[in-house]
């Protein structure tokens, strides 16, 4: 590690991968602060990123933990979705890191829904990068084959190339580098056992440090 | 262009199938087969906009709706509206006594414009442009040329003084589309390798933003039509 995000106040949001105890919410978020990070953290099961955008509702939950405090989780159905320019403006960050990307990949369709994934990531992007806010984007993982999610390796690679291509401003980070497919084992074919978030989080940690000096800074 | 989008009808065709779809793509996709959330829409999306093209106002007519596009330049190009793939669409595009039908099914991922053009002698015909892209990158910009000139036989989207081809060889009724660098470039159009040059102004374009050059037959010559692409959200 660099030490490059100690100071830093990071703001995370994300997906379902957010909204349980043990999946980041816990383990990315203890790593950032651990590297000397202000950091909050929202997800919300099932967004979209054009969620955090325009006003709707989720249907399996939402979650926040704010700085040192434990997770609040709302598992109430047709909770409010949180915006990401009320977020942004209450918690003033200098980094914004987004994990979504299972929830748009169009598991189980036959080609990969690319036009509406741009108009959604490109709805959120332009949001952070209207108030000049660094921003890296975390891809998703490999997770497992043959569930009801209907997950697949190769959409999941073919994701992750798309998502590298249509997320700038924001940086991306390709979290299928960060294991073979099928390494760690997933619960439902989705979301990871307890180590796999505890690697997940530590690698992106890892991944955010060093790709700092090339994340544009709020002047 | 948003004004108007906001103030008339956004569904235009299928009223019920865009309903069914936008339901599928809310409701969970949960109990029934233990997931807690769809991933991307159901039955995925495709993408419909009408331009008018036309000197005056023309009218499009669906079983769901009726809409009056104007000429001005800032309301003639709609954006794009997310519809059901595999449904057939139906309507009419009308001016004075004249209609032209309107018949199309779209594909997953696929963008169609219905452009109503000037012709003579019913005044208006309907072209449709049809594409699927796989060229979205938030650090380019997309240039789209549509060629809606029959007269046109070769048409070349060029760019500064000494007229360097951006896209070349686009016939009528086709689409030529390339990436490039999100610049300030003085674009213009052309008919074939010689001929006038007509501007094409489109101002500084964007990362990220697409955008759609229309060639029109004018009343002395060709006519052009430039815009940016604008792109409505699929909500619940």
């Amino acid at each position: 590690m660099n030490g490059l995000l100690a100071g830093l106040a990071i703001l995370v949001i994300g997906d379902s991968h957010m909204v349980t105890n043990g999946y980041l919410i816990t383990t990315l978020h203890d790593d950032l602060l651990a590297q000397g990070a202000t950091v909050d953290t929202y997800g919300m099961c099932g967004a979209n990123a054009g969620d955090w955008v325009y006003p709707t509702t989720v249907q399996c939950g939402r979650a926040e933990r704010i700085g040192k405090a434990g997770a609040e989780i709302d598992r109430k159905p047709n909770v409010p979705t949180y915006q990401i320019d009320a977020l942004l403006a209450k918690t003033h960050p200098n980094l914004v890191v987004i994990e979504m990307g299972d929830t748009m990949a169009g598991y189980g369709q036959k080609t990969l829904p690319q036009a509406w994934i741009y108009q959604q990531v490109h709805a959120l992007t332009s949001r952070i990068a209207a108030q000049n806010i660094a921003c890296v984007w975390v891809g998703p993982p490999w997770g497992s084959e043959g569930s009801s999610y209907h997950k697949t390796f190769e959409r999941v690679k073919e994701m992750s190339a798309f998502l590298s291509t249509a997320v700038a401003p924001c940086k991306f980070i390709d979290s299928t580098q960060f294991s073979k497919p099928g390494e760690w084992p997933t619960i439902d074919g989705q979301h990871l056992t307890a180590s796999g978030y505890r690697a997940w989080g530590t690698d992106i940690a890892r991944s955010l440090d060093q790709v700092m000096p090339q994340v544009a800074k709020k002047p | 262009m948003s004004r108007l989008a906001n103030a008339i009808p956004r569904l235009l065709f299928g009223l019920a199938a865009l309903v069914a779809v936008c339901c599928a793509y809310s409701g969970a996709a949960s109990a029934a087969d233990g997931r807690l959330y769809p991933s991307g829409p159901p039955n995925g999306v495709a993408y419909l906009r009408f331009v008018n093209l036309t000197s005056h106002e023309v009218t499009i007519t669906s079983p769901a709706a009726k809409i009056a596009i104007p000429a001005e330049a800032e309301y003639r190009v709609r954006e794009f509206d997310p519809v059901p793939p595999g449904v057939e669409l139906t309507g009419s595009a009308q001016f004075g006594e004249t209609s032209k039908p309107i018949d199309v099914k779209l594909t997953a991922n696929e963008f169609v414009t219905v452009a109503v053009v000037p012709d003579s002698p019913d005044g208006i015909a309907v072209t449709v442009f049809r594409e699927t892209p796989s060229d979205f990158n938030a650090l380019k910009s997309s240039l789209g040329l549509f060629n809606a000139d029959k007269a046109c036989t070769s048409g070349q989207l060029v760019a500064g003084d000494n007229h360097q081809p951006v896209i070349t060889d686009v016939a009528p009724g086709a689409i030529g589309r390339r990436q490039v660098n999100p610049v300030n470039a003085e674009l213009a159009v052309m008919c074939g390798g010689a001929g006038p040059a007509v501007q094409a102004k489109l101002g500084q374009l964007n990362a990220g933003d697409r955008y759609s050059v229309f060639v029109v037959a004018g009343a002395s010559g060709t006519d052009i039509v430039a815009q940016r692409d604008e792109q409505a959200p699929l909500r619940p």
